[in-house]
Order: C-alpha cells, then sequence, then structure tokens
C-alpha cells in the first residue's frame, strides 16, 4: 500500500465530530449545562503541559463528557534548530491521557534561541521550510500515536525568496509528512491577500482531501485589535469560505477557534450551531 | 542551516521593539551583526509594515493572556492596563515557556518601574501582586508553601470586587496571604488575615 493510500484511509477512519469549540475556563459550569450544543472542545494543549493538578483535574471532568481536541503551538514543529525533547514529551504524555482522536499544530514556528512566541510565524515557502517541517513531524509521529493535523499560517509575515507558491508549499508538507490539514478558513480569508491570491482561489489549490477539521473564526486582524473588547463576530467572508471548505472536503469537525477575552459562551454556542447547521446539509454528520 | 539564524533574528525583531527599529533603519548592518550570510539580502527585504503587524499581534496575544492571569488588576486599570502592559512588552521579550510567567514579570516590572508613582487605585499594587503571587501558586505550582505580606485589607477589597465597577475607598489595613499546597496535589489551600 502507497504511503498516500495508507493516509487516505488513516484520515477517511477518523469520527465525525460535529460543531464544537475552543475551550476557556469561564465557560466551564455553562459548558456542563448545555452539553448537547456542544459536540466537542478543543483545548490549548500547550496550558496543560507541566500544569498544577487543579488544572488537570478540570481537564479530565472535561474529558469524561467531551471528545476533547488538543491544539498546540509551542512545540514548533517548523523551528529550524529542531524540537524540544522535554516539550515532545510532554506533549505525548498529555494526548495520551486525553485518548483524543486527533491533534494538532501548525506548519510554522514559535520557537528560536530560547524565546517561545505564542502565536506561530510562517515559515519560508522553500524547500529547506519543507525539510525543517518532515523532519520534525517524523520525530513528532515516532512519540505520539495518535493522527496528526497541522493547521496553514499564510501571515501576518511573508518572508521573501519563495520558491513555490503557498499551496503547493503545504501540500508537500503535508505530503511528506504523512498528515491532515486543520484549515484555518479566517487565515486564509485575512491573509490570502497579503499573498497576491484570492482566498477562493487558494482554498481550491490546496490539498484538500486532507482536511480533518475547520477552524473559524473572526478575522485574525480583528482579533489581535479587539484584545481589550469582545471579539468581533465571524465575518461573513469567513463564512463563505467555510461553506465553500465544507463542501469541497471530507471535514470531520468545525471548530469556532477563540482566543482570549471570548465572548460569552450564549454568543458563541449561535456560532457553533450554524457551523453544525452547513455541516448538517452537506451531510458531513447526522 | 541559514533558516535557524534568520527564524533567530525575526523572533528577536517581533519581540524587542528598540531591535526592529534598528533593523528598519539599516537592516544590513542588523542582518551582519547577527551573523547571517546567505539569507541576509532575502531578510533585509521583510516588510516594515508585516513586521509592525506581527509584533503588534504578539504583544495582543501577551496582553490577552497577561489579562486572564491578573483579571482584578486588568479590572481596576481599565485601558491602562494594555497601555502599561504594551510599554512592558515593548522592552521585554516573553519570559518562559509557561503560561502566567509573563503575568508575573509584567507585575515585577510595574513594581519596579513605578517606586515614586504609585498607580491608582492606591491598592493596585497589592491587588497586582496578590494575583501574581496566586499564578505563581496555582497555575505554575512551583511553591508549596507562600506567604506574603500586603498593606491594603484584600479580603474586603477582594469581596468589593463581587460587585460591578472598580470598588471605592482606600481598603487601609494589612493582610497576611497564605497559600498550602498539600502533599496529594490537590488544588492549593488559601487563607487570607
Amino acid at each position: 500500500m502507497g504511503q498516500k493510500t495508507e493516509i487516505s484511509n488513516l484520515l477517511a477512519n477518523l469520527p465525525r465530530l460535529g460543531a464544537g469549540l475552543t475551550y476557556h475556563e469561564p465557560f466551564l459550569a455553562d459548558l456542563l449545562q448545555k452539553q448537547p450544543e456542544v459536540d466537542f472542545l478543543e483545548v490549548h494543549g500547550d496550558r496543560y503541559l507541566d500544569a498544577p493538578p487543579a488544572r488537570m483535574d478540570e481537564l479530565a471532568m472535561l474529558a469524561e463528557h467531551f471528545t476533547v481536541i488538543p491544539h498546540f503551538t509551542g512545540l514548533s514543529l517548523g523551528s529550524a534548530e529542531g524540537l524540544d525533547a522535554v516539550y515532545l514529551e510532554n506533549v505525548a504524555h498529555l494526548i495520551k491521557q486525553l485518548k483524543s482522536p486527533w491533534w494538532s499544530e501548525h506548519i510554522g514556528y514559535t520557537r528560536a534561541n530560547g524565546i517561545l512566541l505564542g502565536q506561530p510565524a510562517p515559515l519560508p515557502f522553500t524547500k529547506e521550510g519543507i525539510e525543517v517541517m518532515t523532519r520534525n513531524i517524523v520525530t513528532a509521529r515516532r512519540a505520539i500515536a495518535a493522527p496528526l493535523i497541522l493547521e496553514n499560517v499564510f501571515g501576518p509575515l511573508v518572508w521573501p525568496g519563495s520558491e513555490m507558491d503557498p499551496a503547493r508549499f503545504i501540500g508537500e508538507v503535508l505530503g511528506f509528512g504523512g498528515v491532515g490539514l486543520l484549515l484555518d478558513v479566517a487565515d486564509l480569508f485575512t491573509y490570502a491577500p497579503g499573498l497576491g491570491i484570492d482566498p477562493i482561489k487558494l482554498l481550491d489549490r490546496l490539498p484538500l482531501d486532507r482536511v480533518v477539521q475547520v477552524h473559524f473564526s473572526s478575522s485574525h486582524d480583528s482579533q489581535a485589535d479587539s484584545s481589550e473588547s469582545r471579539v468581533q463576530p465571524v465575518a461573513e467572508g469567513v463564512w463563505q469560505l467555510l461553506n465553500a471548505v465544507v463542501t469541497r472536503a471530507p471535514v470531520r469537525c468545525l471548530c469556532l477557534e477563540l482566543n482570549d477575552n471570548p465572548p460569552p459562551l450564549g454568543d458563541a454556542l449561535k456560532e457553533v450551531e450554524r457551523a453544525r447547521t452547513v455541516g448538517r446539509q452537506y451531510k458531513r454528520w447526522n | 542551516m541559514e533558516l535557524i539564524r534568520q527564524q533567530k533574528l525575526v523572533v528577536q525583531l517581533c519581540t524587542d521593539h528598540a531591535l526592529l527599529e534598528e533593523f528598519l533603519a539599516a537592516p544590513a548592518q542588523v542582518t551582519t551583526r547577527e551573523g547571517l550570510t546567505v539569507g541576509a539580502e532575502s531578510l533585509a527585504k521583510l516588510n516594515p509594515g508585516q513586521l509592525r503587524q506581527f509584533a503588534r499581534l504578539l504583544r495582543m496575544r501577551r496582553l490577552g493572556e497577561a489579562g486572564t492571569a491578573l483579571p482584578l488588576t486588568r479590572r481596576a486599570l481599565g485601558h491602562r492596563f494594555a497601555e502599561l502592559f504594551t510599554a512592558y512588552a515593548l522592552q521585554n521579550p516573553p519570559p518562559g515557556k509557561r503560561l502566567g510567567q509573563d503575568a508575573i514579570a509584567f507585575v515585577n516590572y510595574l513594581l519596579q518601574s513605578n517606586p515614586t508613582k504609585p498607580l491608582n487605585p492606591v491598592w493596585l499594587m497589592s491587588l497586582a501582586s496578590y494575583e501574581a503571587a496566586r499564578v505563581e501558586v496555582e497555575w505554575l505550582g512551583q511553591r508549596k508553601l507562600l506567604v506574603r505580606k500586603f498593606p491594603h485589607a484584600l479580603r474586603r477589597l477582594l469581596t468589593a470586587f463581587e460587585a460591578d465597577g472598580v470598588p471605592k475607598g482606600d481598603f487601609s489595613g494589612w493582610t497576611l496571604a497564605v497559600w498550602c499546597s498539600s502533599s496529594s496535589g490537590r488544588q492549593p489551600r488559601h487563607w487570607l488575615w
């Protein structure tokens, strides 16, 4: 069996989760009341590495009630200096504890020279960028049995000297790494124009058969501007992209990505319900 | 591996405001000093607006996390929380890998940078130091026992925060705060006197 077929089979067997959102601690009590309205939770995995017991107890309790998908930024699969072995060990331990159907990181880097950014920086679209990602993905996959999916990072920085277009770069990283795609449609909506490409055209050039999960949120720029106020509702342009992805790709779940200072849970759940309806409309789940 | 040096420089540029401004004024000078060879010319072409935007995005991310760690301090300072945190972040890269370390470093920055210009309300630094101590124990779990003394009546102040808005008054008095983690590793016990 070829590598491509193996990966396709692996991704095809992943569960269809539905619509969910990023977990934040203030949501806890309400979430337990509104469990039927949330098909899964995504957690910021980095926050539970080496965390105090009370936070781990809370995570264990969440995992009893919901499917929990850990999403990481700190492993930094795009770091040319290689992976932090202790960090990787901690990530592997957490994923094993959660028994998650998959886990996610970024096609980018957050760590260099001892500084952890907390926000992924894009990679140059070069052969060296692909080699770095592939090497680190192989190391991570040796340590972690659960399937890995990777999220696109198109901006805001664009490295000069690209050797290929962003869609080919992502396709090669996923292909060589043998992993799925976590497609962030807000990132696509916000930053594709800066790459000189229409978001829909870029979408159509991505390896959509690899899409497992979709992140949707207000555009990344508006989140940056509104950190002291509530995040803005998801823009209609982002909804249009989400619809376009769901019609084209075998998505397993749609996740409302909420950064710090999230809106009230009730507001977030309205957007989750809208996403769930989109998935149902195209028979991605019941 | 030129990419190692390039990534290192991009991270420094986006977390060190002074270096970013120096780079934007004279990119070749900075890339040479940082030892870049093959990729120096390419990196010098980084878009200044995009670099500034990414640096701002990183500060906003850090600001959001600090606000989560120090919720009452943020409420008490209002819009000044963002102003003060931005001033801190422009001079200080993220101090570590763990959530809460930046918030603690920010409170230390406030304590060191404002000794002769106390922040208002008068109890603000007591509140910020209390929240930083709580993060140190409850988030980072670095101490089994932590005892701190504060020059304000924190119990009354925390109770007053249960209502909307920012409490009025000077909340004069003294508080002894104790956190103690049991060997079973459950939530630390906490007392205020």
